[in-house]
C-alpha cells in the first residue's frame, strides 16, 4: 500500500471508508490463507476441511465486497495508515478464529480469537490444555486436527512475515517502530529500505523469510523425531519467533539435541534484522559483523547462557552438555520473544530463574520477527543513561549519544525514552488488571510481559507448563491486547487513543 | 607583475597590501563598496567594484593581461567560477582559495587542474597544521618544516634563565661543534637582526636556529628549556579553524591527545560534538573563568585559542599561562599584536593570513623558489630556491660570494642529502638553498640564483 504524508484538501483526515476498503483487501487475501490448512486436513483425512473452506468463503465475500465497494481512489494518510496497520491485526485475528468456532475445536469465540492473536503477533500463548473459567474443557494440543495446528502455526509465518514487511518498509513511512532507529544507527540510505521503492524491500525480505524456513525446514526433517508435518509447524514458529508447538511438552517432547540446537540457531537468526541478512547475502560482511545492535544482541544472549548454564551446571546438577543445551534454548527462546520450552525454567535454581526472568524485558534486534523492548532501544537507553552521568561531571560538555561512530538524534532518544516509559507503564497495568482477577505477583507479572513482549509462556499459574485457558475472559481480552500493542510498537496503537490523532 | 584580486575581505586585504608594498601592480576586485573603500583608502592598489562570478566585470580588472590571478572570496564555489573565467580570460596562473579538501583528494573526480586552477590555498588548513606542529615541539614559539622535512627552523625565546645569555654566537656554536646549526635571525625588542658570530645573545631574544630535524631537541636543551611531551589540550573557539585542529589531533598517529573544544555556539558545538568522536566539545564561553576551572584548564598541558575575536584569545592565554599550562598559542591576525602577544608571555602567535601569503609570494617572486615563509614577529622571511644552472650562486664557495646585507644562507638540499651552510660550502645547479633575509635584500638574493 502507498502511504503519502502530503495532504489533499479535499478530503477529511480518516476516511472510514478508505479503511474499511483496505482491511478488505487483507481480509479477502487471509482467506488464500485459509484454505491452506484444508489441504493439510484433505492429506491427514481428519474430515474438518468445510469449516476452512467455509471461513475462507467468508473472508472472500466479506473482504471483497469492502474491497470492491470502498478502495481508496488516491493515496493513503497518514492517519488512516496508522488506523489501518492496528485494525489489520485486529480483524484478521477475528477472521482467522473463524474455523475454530466453525469446527467447534474451540467453543468459545474468546478462546479462539486469543488463539489467533497469539499466532499472528507471534506471541505463542495458548488457551489448549485447560478449562476455561466458565468451566469448558479445551482440548490438549496434541488432539486438536492436524489442519489447526497447521493453522496456528501459519498464522505466525504469516504474522512474522508481516511484522518485517511492516518494520522495515511500512512503520518508517509512518515515522515510527523500531527502524526509525535502526535508520539513525546505519550510515547512508541502504540500510533501512534497501531498494528506493518499498515493494521490491518487501520482497527482498520475504525471500530471505522464505529461504530460512525452508532450510530450518530440511534440517528438522532430516531428524528421525519428526516428520515433515511436525518439521513445517516448527519452521514457521521458529522463524517468526512464535512459539506454538505441536506438541503438549513443546519442543521438550522431541527430546533430541540434534532438534534443539537446530532450532536453537534459527531463533538466533530470527532475532537478526531481515535487512542484515540481506546484506550478508550481498556479500557486505562488515555491515553484517560491525553491526553494533547485533552485537550487543549476541553478547546479551552470551551472557545469558554463560549465568544460566552456568548455575544449572553447577547448583542444577545438570552435565555440562546438557546446561549448556537447555540453557542456551532457553536464554533464545525468551531473548528473541520465541517462548518455545525444553525445560521448565520454574523449577530452576533461583539464580539461573531470576537471569531468565530479566531476559523476558529485552527483546531481539529491529527489523527483526521478535518482539519485545528490542536490543537497539536498550542500547539508546544504556547510553544515555551514561551519558547523563558524564553530564553531572562536566555540566557544559555536548555529549552525544552514540551507537558506533553515529550519534544518535536528540529526537530518537526522546522517542526511545517514551517508548520505554509506555511499554513499562502499560506492562505494569497489564499486570495490575491480571492481577485483579486473584493471580499472585509472579503470574501476573508474567502473563503480561509474556503478552507484551509477545513471549508466550510466563510463569506461576502461565508458566511454561501452564497455559491460559483458566483466565476469566475480559482477562484474555487484555492480554489479546497486550499482544497487538506490543506486536505493533505501541505507538502505533496508542495514537488512535489520543485526541489529537482524532482532530481535523 | 600584474596581479589581480578578487575578495577584499581578511586575506585579500592582507595580499593587496603586502604585493602593493613589493611594487606589483594590484587590482582588487569586490561586491561591497566598503571593502573596497578600505583597501583604496591605505593602499596603492586599482579597485573595481563589481561581481567575482561576472565576466563583464572580470574584464573590466583587465585580467587578459595578468600575470596572476587570486581569488580569495570566502566562498569556494566563487573562487573557483571567476579562477575558470578568469583563466579562459588569459590569466597566465590562478590561484584560489578552496576550503574544501574533496578536490584534493588522490581519486576527486574533479580537480582542481580541471577548473584551470593552478593553486589551490587553504589559509586555515595552514595554520591548523602550523599549531598542530607547535604542540609536537612544546617548547619552540616557530616551527618550519623545510627540505622536504629534514630540516627544521624553530624559534625560541630565552628565558632569562637561559644558559645562553651574554654568549656570542660563535661561543655557542664552539660549544657544541659537534652539532651543526645556525643561528639565522634574532628578533629583539621589535627589531630584526640578521647576526654574524659576534652578535651576544640577551634575555628574550627571539633566536632562530635552523638545524637537521634530528638535531632540533638537541638545539632546544643547549637553550635551557626542557621538551615536554604534551598530551591534553583545551581548544577555545570550534569555528574552521579550532575544528580543524582538533581533527588533524584526533588523526595522529604518535599518540592520542586528550582534546577539549569549547565554542559559544550552540549549534556549531553540537555538529562538532557529533562528527568529533573523541573530543569533548564544551558550550560556553572560552574566557569564562568558571568554565576553565571546572573543566581543569590548570591540568591541561596546552591551551589554543583560536575564535573570532583575537583580544579574547590573548586574554583567555594568558589567563591559561596564569595558571601554569605549558603552552598557550594564541590566533592573532593583527600585525601590531604580534611582537606585542610575545612579550607579555605568550608562548607562540598564529596569524592565517601568514599562511596565505606564504602560498603566494611562491608565485610572484621571480625566479624558482619552491617556499617562502614570513617569521612571525621579526622582519624576514626564509625563502627556499633552487639554483640555476650557470647562476652566480654556483660560481663560488660562499664565503666567497658577495651576499647582500640581512642575508644567510642557511643550509642546502643536494641530492636528496640536507647539510647546514658553512662558508666553505659550494651550492651547484639545481641544488635548493635555504636563505634567510630581511624584505629589502630579497630582490638582490634571487638574481643570485638567475
Amino acid at each position: 500500500m502507498a502511504l503519502s504524508p502530503t495532504s489533499n484538501l479535499n478530503r477529511a483526515n480518516i476516511d472510514f471508508l478508505v479503511v474499511l476498503g483496505v482491511l478488505g483487501a487483507f481480509i479477502f487475501f487471509m482467506g488464500f490463507a485459509l484454505m491452506l490448512p484444508a489441504f493439510v486436513d484433505f492429506y491427514y483425512g481428519e474430515d474438518t476441511w468445510h469449516s476452512f473452506l467455509f471461513s475462507a468463503a467468508i473472508a472472500f465475500v466479506v473482504g471483497g465486497a469492502l474491497w470492491y465497494s470502498f478502495r481508496p481512489q488516491e493515496e493513503l494518510r497518514v492517519r488512516e495508515g496508522f488506523l489501518i496497520v492496528s485494525l489489520t491485526w485486529l480483524s484478521l485475528s477475528l477472521v482467522g478464529a473463524l474455523p475454530f468456532v466453525i469446527s467447534g475445536v474451540l467453543p468459545s469465540f474468546t478462546d479462539a480469537v486469543f488463539e489467533t492473536m497469539s499466532g499472528l503477533s507471534t506471541t505463542g500463548s495458548t488457551i489448549l490444555g485447560g478449562t476455561t473459567s466458565d468451566g469448558f474443557r479445551n482440548p490438549q494440543i496434541e488432539d486438536i486436527p492436524k489442519s489447526f495446528l497447521f493453522w496456528r502455526s501459519l498464522a505466525h509465518w504469516l504474522g512474522g512475515m508481516g511484522i518485517i514487511v511492516l518494520s522495515l518498509a511500512i512503520l518508517p513511512l509512518l515515522g515510527i517502530g523500531g527502524m526509525q532507529l535502526f535508520q539513525a544507527e546505519s550510515p547512508g540510505p541502504t540500510a533501512d529500505k534497501l531498494t528506493p521503492r518499498v515493494q521490491e524491500t518487501a520482497k527482498l525480505l520475504w525471500g530471505i523469510y522464505v529461504a530460512f524456513t525452508a532450510a530450518e525446514f530440511i534440517l528438522l526433517w532430516l531428524h528421525p523425531s519428526m516428520d515433515w508435518f511436525e518439521a513445517i509447524n516448527h519452521a514457521f514458529a521458529t522463524m517468526a519467533t512464535g512459539g506454538f508447538s505441536t506438541k503438549n511438552a513443546s519442543i521438550e517432547a522431541f527430546n533430541s539435541a540434534y532438534v534443539d540446537w537446530v532450532i536453537i540457531i534459527f531463533m538466533y537468526l530470527a532475532g537478526i534484522n531481515f535487512a542484515m541478512h540481506f546484506r550478508l547475502i550481498q556479500g557486505d560482511k562488515g555491515a553484517f559483523l560491525g553491526n553494533r545492535e547485533i552485537r550487543f544482541y549476541t553478547l546479551v544472549i552470551f551472557i545469558g547462557i554463560v549465568i544460566i548454564s552456568g548455575s544449572l551446571w553447577v547448583i542444577d546438577n545438570y552435565n555440562i552438555l546438557d546446561a549448556l543445551r537447555y540453557g542456551a534454548f532457553q536464554v533464545l527462546a525468551i531473548v528473541t520473544t520465541t517462548g518455545f520450552g525444553t525445560d521448565n525454567y520454574e523449577v530452576w535454581n533461583s539464580i539461573g530463574a531470576f537471569f531468565l526472568f530479566l531476559l523476558f524485558f529485552t527483546g531481539g534486534c529491529a527489523g527483526s520477527t521478535g518482539g519485545g523492548i528490542k536490543m537497539i532501544r536498550w542500547m539508546i537507553l544504556i547510553r544515555n543513561t551514561g551519558r547523563e552521568i558524564k553530564q553531572i561531571i562536566h555540566p557544559k560538555a555536548i555529549l552525544p549519544v552514540r551507537i558506533g561512530d553515529q550519534a544518535i538524534n536528540r529526537n530518537i532518544q526522546q522517542t526511545v525514552l517514551s517508548f520505554f516509559i509506555l511499554y513499562v507503564f502499560i506492562f505494569a497495568a497489564g499486570a495490575f488488571a491480571i492481577s485483579l482477577f486473584g493471580y499472585d505477583i509472579m503470574s501476573s507479572i508474567g502473563a503480561s510481559i509474556a503478552a507484551i513482549g509477545n513471549i508466550g509462556p510466563g510463569w506461576g499459574d502461565f508458566g511454561p507448563t501452564d497455559n491460559f485457558a483458566g483466565l476469566p475472559y475480559l482477562g484474555k481480552w487484555i492480554l489479546i491486547m497486550l499482544m497487538m500493542v506490543g506486536r505493533l510498537e505501541i505507538f502505533t496503537v496508542l495514537i488512535i487513543f489520543s485526541p489529537a490523532f482524532w482532530k481535523q | 607583475m600584474k596581479i589581480v584580486i578578487i575578495g577584499a575581505g581578511e586575506i585579500g586585504y592582507d595580499l593587496a597590501s603586502v604585493l602593493s608594498s613589493e611594487k606589483h601592480d594590484v587590482t582588487v576586485l569586490d561586491r561591497e563598496k566598503e571593502c573596497l573603500n578600505k583597501v583604496s583608502d591605505s593602499l596603492d592598489v586599482l579597485t573595481i567594484e563589481g561581481n567575482a562570478t561576472s565576466v563583464k566585470d572580470l574584464v573590466k580588472t583587465d585580467v587578459a593581461n595578468a600575470d596572476i590571478l587570486i581569488s580569495v572570496t570566502s566562498i569556494d564555489e566563487v573562487n573557483m567560477i571567476s579562477g575558470m573565467i578568469g583563466k579562459r580570460l588569459g590569466a597566465k596562473m590562478v590561484i584560489a582559495r578552496i576550503r574544501s579538501d574533496e578536490f584534493s583528494q588522490d581519486n576527486a573526480p574533479l580537480t582542481p587542474s580541471d577548473l584551470g586552477i593552478d593553486v589551490m590555498i587553504h589559509p586555515e588548513l595552514s595554520a591548523a597544521q602550523e599549531i598542530a606542529q607547535l604542540l609536537k615541539r612544546s617548547s619552540a614559539s616557530d616551527v618550519i618544516n623545510l627540505a622536504e622535512d629534514r630540516m627544521q627552523l624553530i624559534g625560541i625565546r630565552l628565558e632569562p634563565d637561559s644558559p645562553l645569555i651574554g654568549k656570542s654566537l660563535n661561543e655557542y656554536s664552539a660549544l657544541h661543534s659537534d652539532v651543526t646549526f645556525r643561528v639565522v635571525a634574532i628578533g629583539r625588542r621589535g627589531r630584526t637582526i640578521i647576526p654574524n658570530g659576534s652578535v651576544k645573545l640577551q634575555k628574550y631574544d627571539q633566536m632562530f636556529v635552523l638545524a637537521k630535524t634530528e638535531n632540533i631537541p638537541f638545539i632546544i636543551e643547549t637553550t635551557g628549556k626542557k621538551e615536554m611531551e604534551l598530551n591534553s589540550v583545551m581548544i577555545a573557539g570550534g569555528s574552521a579553524m579550532g575544528a580543524m585542529i582538533a581533527r588533524i589531533l584526533c588523526a595522529d598517529p604518535s599518540k592520542k591527545w586528550s582534546i577539549k573544544l569549547i565554542e559559544p555556539d550552540y549549534d556549531t558545538a553540537e555538529e562538532l560534538a557529533i562528527e568529533l568522536k573523541e573530543v569533548m566539545v564544551l558550550n560556553g564561553n572560552p574566557t569564562d573563568p568558571d568554565l576553565l576551572a571546572t573543566e581543569g584548564i590548570s591540568d591541561m598541558d596546552a591551551f589554543i585559542a583560536v575564535t573570532d575575536d583575537e583580544e579574547s584569545n590573548i586574554i583567555s592565554c594568558l589567563m591559561a599561562k596564569h595558571l601554569e599550562v605549558k603552552k598557550t598559542v594564541a590566533l592573532v591576525s593583527k600585525p601590531d599584536f604580534i611582537p606585542l602577544a610575545q612579550t607579555i608571555g605568550l608562548d607562540a602567535v598564529i596569524n592565517k593570513k601568514v599562511a596565505a601569503s606564504n602560498e603566494i609570494h611562491r608565485y610572484v617572486r621571480r625566479g624558482r623558489v619552491i617556499s617562502v615563509t614570513e617569521l612571525r614577529g621579526i622582519k624576514a622571511e626564509v625563502i627556499e630556491l633552487q639554483a640555476n644552472e650557470g647562476s652566480k650562486i654556483t660560481q663560488k664557495p660562499i664565503k666567497k660570494l658577495r651576499l647582500p646585507d640581512g642575508c644567510v644562507i642557511g643550509g642546502v638540499l643536494c641530492d636528496g642529502s640536507v647539510e647546514i651552510a658553512t662558508g666553505a660550502t659550494e651550492v651547484k645547479a639545481n641544488d635548493r638553498v635555504m636563505i634567510f633575509c630581511v624584505p629589502s635584500a630579497i630582490d638582490k638574493v634571487t638574481k643570485l640564483f638567475q
